[in-house]
């Protein structure tokens, strides 16, 4: 049991030093291209620091500067970024 | 003793999290690129050579001083050879063109007289113009598949530049067909020097050798959507 114990907390370490960085690089590139897509449309958000999934290539974003948005791509295939409140 | 095992094991793994997180930090080694960046600036050099020719080939001049009078477009009568490279050394070469000209003027005209100056300028920028489309010739598909490939974009940021990019195509479009009546070429100029900025920003940091490419290919590519015929070749 005492084994099985150092076992499952050896594989759960190795598996958060593997897993971890992976969520996190994922989660940055989409922040960043996030960010890139609201400062080409001239809209005012500095950095994205918060990114939430709504549907597919549907994002709600949230800025460094408090401005929220919703970035999605709509049926013509165009990226679209709409303010929220 | 189990309990106590387990519970450093735990504090072990809790710690690590956040250890682990830091580590995921790391995006900037780009170290190669700058010499990319050094072969670019390069390019310009082989535009400065070509001027000698321009020197030898004021016999093609005399019999041209007929198409002397539209100044823009000896640019586009070498189209054929090099289409796209036309208007790009129309501009650059000018300062340098423009200065030996005067110089062989002033020169010139107190002995002879003030009618064979004219002719003999437009032909100087015509000349260099053609020979320095062989120096950058403009691959459009390669550099569009570039820009698709690289990483240094995202993939939302990359479909919303296309819609920048076929919105300004589209601003060309009802220009040339004059359905767009306030727009005039300044704007358009304006605006399309403005998408390729924005496209340098996403690419400078993290894919110059591509931003370089993009920066040598400008003029070539501005000559394709400023000339109507061109560009009715681009959308077709």
């Amino acid at each position: 049991m005492n084994k099985l114990t150092l076992v499952v907390a050896r594989s759960l370490v190795v598996a958060a030093l593997f897993a971890v960085p992976l969520f996190a690089d994922d989660d940055e590139a989409l922040k960043k291209d996030l960010t890139a897509v609201i400062a080409l449309q001239g809209l005012p958000c500095g950095q994205v620091v918060d990114v939430t999934e709504l549907a597919k290539d549907d994002y709600a974003a949230t800025c460094k500067d408090g401005n929220k948005y919703r970035v999605y791509m709509n049926a013509e295939g165009r990226v679209v970024v709409e303010k929220r409140k | 003793m189990k309990a106590w095992s387990i519970a450093v094991l735990y504090s072990a793994v809790l710690l690590m999290l956040p250890l682990a997180g830091c580590a995921s930090h790391k995006a900037e080694p780009p170290v190669a690129q700058p010499q990319a960046v050094a072969t670019q600036p390069e390019t310009p050099e082989p535009v400065t050579t070509p001027q000698e020719p321009a020197v030898s080939k004021p016999t093609d001049a005399s019999p041209a001083p007929s198409e002397a009078a539209p100044a823009g477009k000896p640019a586009t009568a070498p189209a054929p050879s090099g289409a796209t490279q036309a208007t790009k050394p129309a501009t650059t070469p000018a300062p340098n063109g423009a200065t030996p000209a005067p110089k062989a003027a002033t020169k010139t005209a107190p002995p002879v007289a003030r009618t064979p100056t004219p002719p003999v300028r437009p032909p100087t920028p015509a000349a260099p113009a053609v020979a320095s489309t062989a120096a950058a010739p403009l691959d459009l598909t390669a550099l569009k598949e570039k820009l698709k490939a690289t990483k240094a974009i995202g993939v939302f940021t990359k479909i919303s530049l296309k819609n920048q990019v076929d919105d300004l195509m589209k601003q060309f479009s009802d220009y040339y067909q004059g359905k767009a009546k306030t727009t005039t070429m300044p704007e358009l100029r304006r605006s399309y020097d403005l998408l390729l900025m924005k496209v340098l920003s996403l690419l400078q940091d993290s894919d110059q050798k591509l931003a370089s490419e993009v920066v040598s290919s400008r003029e070539a590519i501005w000559a394709l959507l400023s000339d109507p015929k061109k560009f009715a070749t681009l959308q077709g």
